[in-house]
């Protein structure tokens, strides 16, 4: 198939910048890096970028195509070509460019090492010599943290960074979620209160365009969210980032609703507030203070609370409750998803169904190598 | 020389990071030099998991796992450096999970352990499908922690030979360009694979063998290097590996017709007979006609949407993205690629080479743990075990010697051989040959090996190697000249990938990943129990042997 290319070149010495057009040939399976490599070898030797896995897990190719970060072998071509669009490849965002399509990672893994990026073991240390007895169940609380690979292409879009280089960056704050939600690690608290200074977890604009834009599903936004309920949890609410989510749920818990006038004196404290009349004044204009603040309840007030109760009842607080909201979203779509075995093979054009005369599921028992919860059970066991 | 080291370690990958901690904690000064950042080695990329005698899952213990490696081995593994293997493997682990590894737990919140092929017990260490990422990201964090210094994207050309005593490594700077040399009292080489001499591969672009090839310039032995493993489950069409973890979970391998072919080949283990066996299986049914387009199909159907989810779901994203298959609902095509190199560069048990001062570990070194084939699994565990054993005793040695010295007359004339090639104004681009080099091993020096074959692809080998002297590097600039870097890499394919045909013309039997069904289809025992070894000399290559090191166990037939 025919692909077309803008690419933006830099190059660093003269500090030119230019956007060059490609036009190539490629194989219809060809991802953006497979494109790239067949501009370098055959057309232009000098485009740089970098690569090494071309199978999503080494982090290397972290790059923008039309403005948004991707994994450049994580992306096909077919549908781009097809639809003849000519989409224009550039290095990421807020970091400094090398040349053409590669960025300076410097101040990307200055803050990673930044959190303490390490495990800080402690209590439960196993006497026996051995490994920690862990649940998959606690460990699972950080199991998106645990799968990125450092690519980039979350920082390339964050917005805080945009306005403020110095914010520690979702990357960075997912590495730090994935040690405060271990279990073996004895740091949580000094670890907190490092994310909770400035630049840190409150900073965040709550963009989201580093879950949207994360090729592995780490959720670094969610991954922050988990870090402040654990702050709150663990009394680390001195920032006003903490004060404003706790007047939140306080407010959701009393009225049933959100009593917006009162957000910024909790927040921020009086004094800051008379400081803030001009926004309240905004809000007014935008008709979202009650002209008279008689306190008012919401009708179903009751199921506010009683949802509350349920999650301190269960102990899921801080990260755990995320978690668990996560897996019920998760498993309500895994219902829908599924097909029965039989309506899979029924499918039109579907592969042959494999066949061992007289055996169930091969020779190996597969029942004993299960984490979690359910021990798998072989086919045809209840 | 910009700089002088107690260890300096060649590679930031499992074997290298590992090799760089154990340095550190025994005391010495250490750095690593690495063309990628470290997390962006190729070890990340390992999925299914990491072999060791932990007996969580079912009774297992040292002298399983060291009898399954030497049966595995098919008798040509190093049966004490093997003892050695199995017996620390286990410490190695918990000491991996003590710093933070993220590993898939059992319900009583042990290690999981799942079973792998041709493992007498399920005693696969793994973290879901990403393993190897977990293990590069906790060997990074603990790098992170000492602050052990890290020269990134620094590509590692030549060793300082001087005064019989390999004293540092000359290196092309990525980021800033320029020739750098980097003196140390020892050099530890884990610069991984060299898949990338085949075009259907697992391994990354950044595995083209540099280390081996840097040890053979420098007139080392390498050992065993016509053993290629081939992985019998890599997508169609670009090679990309799906975890032996797939069939570990029960998938099953078809033909056209639908049947499950193992049973013809392996009728005991079926799908999770040994690798070569797996891949001869497949290859034979595509040969005879009972494939799909040149590949056999992996069927996960009947393990439902769950599990592959909650499994898998690393091979589902990489089915669907790269062949375009969800494997909920249809089987994936895969085949044979290449994917593992039991031979390389030469060591003892603590990772020495030849050289003093120069020590190897991972797969660039053969010290030989797999022989002629490797179990799945087992290649991690020796990155971590050897990768500490070479870094201990690599910091041993440069603690009780004191001097580091470059002569310049080295950077010299690497400098004038650097710009010979950098000021060439024009002849024939690197990628021709690389993928005349990809598509000629993939065809004569594959799965099954035939006499023909092999003389014809010699032949090949040093057609291309005539070709590469006009070879034209375009990028003239200093900053992140990767179109130098690659041609450099291209020439040091071509000299492995020579090695490897050589070592395997002479070696009339079948033994392991070298299967010569047409002309010789058994094991020669008498004539061939031997390491075959290469070394460079007049320009040309030398072959020898080496004896096989046995313990307790005599070689018998392998069967599955
Ligand atoms: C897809 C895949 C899946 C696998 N799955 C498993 C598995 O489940 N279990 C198992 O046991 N094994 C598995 N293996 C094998 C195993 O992962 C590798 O053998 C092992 O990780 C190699 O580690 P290493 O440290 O030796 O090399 P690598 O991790 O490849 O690291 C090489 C390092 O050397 C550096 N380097 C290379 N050349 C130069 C140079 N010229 N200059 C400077 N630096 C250089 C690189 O930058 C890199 O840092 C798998 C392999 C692949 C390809
Ligand atoms: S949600 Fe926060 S961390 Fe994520 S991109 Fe937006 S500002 Fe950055
Ligand atoms: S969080 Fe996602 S986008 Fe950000 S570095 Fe990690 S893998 Fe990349
Ligand atoms: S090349 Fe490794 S993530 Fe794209």
């Amino acid at each position: 198939m025919k692909v077309g290319l803008k690419v933006w070149r830099y190059d660093s010495v003269s500090g030119e910048r230019a956007l060059r057009e490609y036009e190539i040939d490629a194989p219809e399976e060809a991802t953006l890096l497979d494109c790239l490599d067949i501009v370098k070898d055959r057309h232009d030797g000098s485009l740089a970028y970098r690569k090494s896995c071309r199978m999503m897990i080494c982090g290397s190719c972290g790059m923008r195509m039309d403005g948004a970060a991707v994994l450049a072998c994580k992306t096909r071509m077919y549908d781009i070509a097809q639809e003849g669009r000519v989409p224009v490849i550039s290095a990421m965002g807020n970091l400094p460019i090398v040349k053409d399509l590669v960025v300076d990672m410097d101040p990307f893994w200055s803050k990673f090492k930044a959190m303490w990026p390490w495990l800080e073991p402690g209590y439960e240390r196993p006497d026996d010599g051995r490994e920690y007895r862990i649940s998959q169940e606690r460990m699972n609380v950080v199991h998106k943290e645990a799968l990125c690979i450092n690519c980039g292409c979350c920082v390339s879009e964050c917005n805080a960074m945009e306005s403020d280089p110095e914010f520690l960056g979702p990357q960075a704050l997912a590495k730090g979620m994935r040690f405060v939600g271990d279990p073996r690690d004895s740091a949580t608290v000094e670890r907190l209160e490092r994310y909770n200074q400035e630049h840190g977890i409150w900073d965040c604009t709550r963009c989201y365009f580093c879950n949207e834009r994360c090729p592995k599903g780490v959720d670094p936004r969610d991954a922050i969210a988990k870090l402040g309920a654990e702050s709150i949890r663990l009394g680390i609410d001195r920032d006003m980032g903490a004060k404003h989510a706790k007047w939140f749920v306080r407010s959701a818990e009393t009225t049933g609703w959100l009593r917006e006038e009162e957000l910024i004196p909790k927040t921020q404290g009086y004094v800051s507030a008379i400081k803030q009349l001009k926004f309240g004044a905004s809000l007014a204009r935008h008709g979202k203070v009650r002209p008279v603040p008689i306190p008012h309840t919401a009708r179903d007030v009751g199921e506010a609370r009683n949802l509350r109760k349920v999650v301190r009842g269960q102990d899921r607080q801080g990260a755990l409750g995320h978690v668990q909201g996560e897996r019920a979203l998760a498993r309500l779509a895994h219902g829908n998803a599924g097909e029965s075995l039989e309506e899979i093979y029924a499918r039109p054009g579907a592969a042959p169904r494999p066949f061992l005369p007289g055996e169930g599921q091969g020779s190996l028992t597969q029942a004993d190598v299960t984490p979690g919860k359910e021990p798998t059970r072989k086919r045809g066991e209840a | 020389m910009i700089a002088k080291h107690d260890v300096l370690v060649v590679g930031a990958g499992c074997a290298g990071m590992r090799a760089a901690i154990e340095a550190f904690d025994a005391g010495a000064d250490v750095a690593m030099i690495s063309k990628l950042h470290p997390t962006r080695s190729h070890s990340g990329a390992a999925e299914g998991g990491i072999n060791a005698a932990l007996g969580n899952a079912a009774e297992d213990n040292a002298e399983i796992h060291a009898y399954d490696t030497v049966k595995g081995s098919d008798y040509l593994g190093d049966q004490d450096a093997i003892e050695v293997f199995a017996e620390e493997a286990p410490g190695d682990i918990i000491q991996l999970e003590n710093w933070g590894a993220f590993f898939s737990r059992r319900e009583d919140g042990k290690l999981a352990q799942r079973p792998f092929g041709a493992a007498g017990s399920p005693r696969t260490v793994y973290a879901a499908d990403i393993t190897g990422h977990v293990l590069i990201q906790v060997l990074w964090e603990q790098v992170c922690k000492r602050d052990i210094p890290v020269y990134e994207e620094f590509f590692a050309w030549q060793l300082v030979d001087h005064e019989d005593r390999c004293q540092g490594v000359i290196c092309w700077d990525l980021l800033h360009g320029g020739l750098k040399t980097v003196g140390g009292k020892t050099v530890v080489l884990a610069t991984g694979g060299a898949g990338r001499q085949y075009r259907v591969t697992t391994n990354a672009y950044a595995c083209t063998g540099d280390g081996m090839a840097m040890a053979l310039h420098a007139g080392l032995p390498l050992k065993d290097m016509e053993f290629m493993q081939f992985h019998p489950t890599t997508l169609y069409p670009t090679g990309i590996l799906l975890t032996e973890g797939c069939r570990g979970e029960g998938a099953y391998l078809i033909n056209k017709d639908g049947e499950r072919f193992m049973k013809h080949y392996a009728p005991n283990a079926l799908e999770l007979a040994s690798r070569d066996v797996v891949s001869r299986s497949e290859q034979t049914e595509i040969d005879e006609g009972r494939g799909i387009e040149g590949s056999v199909l992996l069927d996960m159907r009947h393990l439902g949407a769950e599990r592959i989810i909650e499994r898998l779901p690393g091979s589902r994203e990489l089915s669907m993205t790269y062949a375009g298959v969800d494997p909920i609902y249809d089987p994936v095509p895969v085949r044979p690629g290449a994917h593992y190199h039991m031979g390389g560069i030469e060591t003892d048990n603590d990772g020495a080479t030849e050289m003093t001062g120069l020590y190897a570990a991972g797969e660039c070194a053969c010290v030989s743990i797999h022989g002629a084939n490797r179990l799945g699994g087992n290649s991690l565990m020796e990155t971590i075990t050897f990768g500490r054993r070479a870094g201990r005793s690599a910091a041993e040695w440069a603690l009780s010697h004191t001097t580091v010295e470059v002569p310049e007359s080295a950077e010299r004339d690497a400098e004038a051989r650097l710009r010979e090639l950098l000021d060439r104004e024009d002849g024939e681009r690197p990628w021709k040959i690389r993928e005349e080099l990809g598509t000629s091993m993939l065809e004569n020096f594959a799965v099954f090996r035939t006499e023909e074959g092999m003389t014809k692809q010699i032949e090949i080998i040093e057609g291309l190697r005539e070709r590469y002297p006009t070879v034209y590097v375009e990028d003239k600039g200093e900053v992140f000249n990767s179109d130098l870097t690659q041609a450099i890499e291209l020439g040091n394919m071509l000299d492995t990938a020579l090695c490897m045909v050589t070592a395997g013309v002479v070696r009339k039997e079948s033994r392991g990943a070298h299967a010569r069904p047409h002309d010789y289809p058994t094991r020669d025992d008498e004539n061939f129990l031997h390491h075959s070894i290469t070394r460079w000399k007049d320009g040309g290559i030398e072959l020898s042997k080496s004896e096989v090191r046995f313990t307790k166990w005599e070689p018998q037939e392998r069967k599955y």
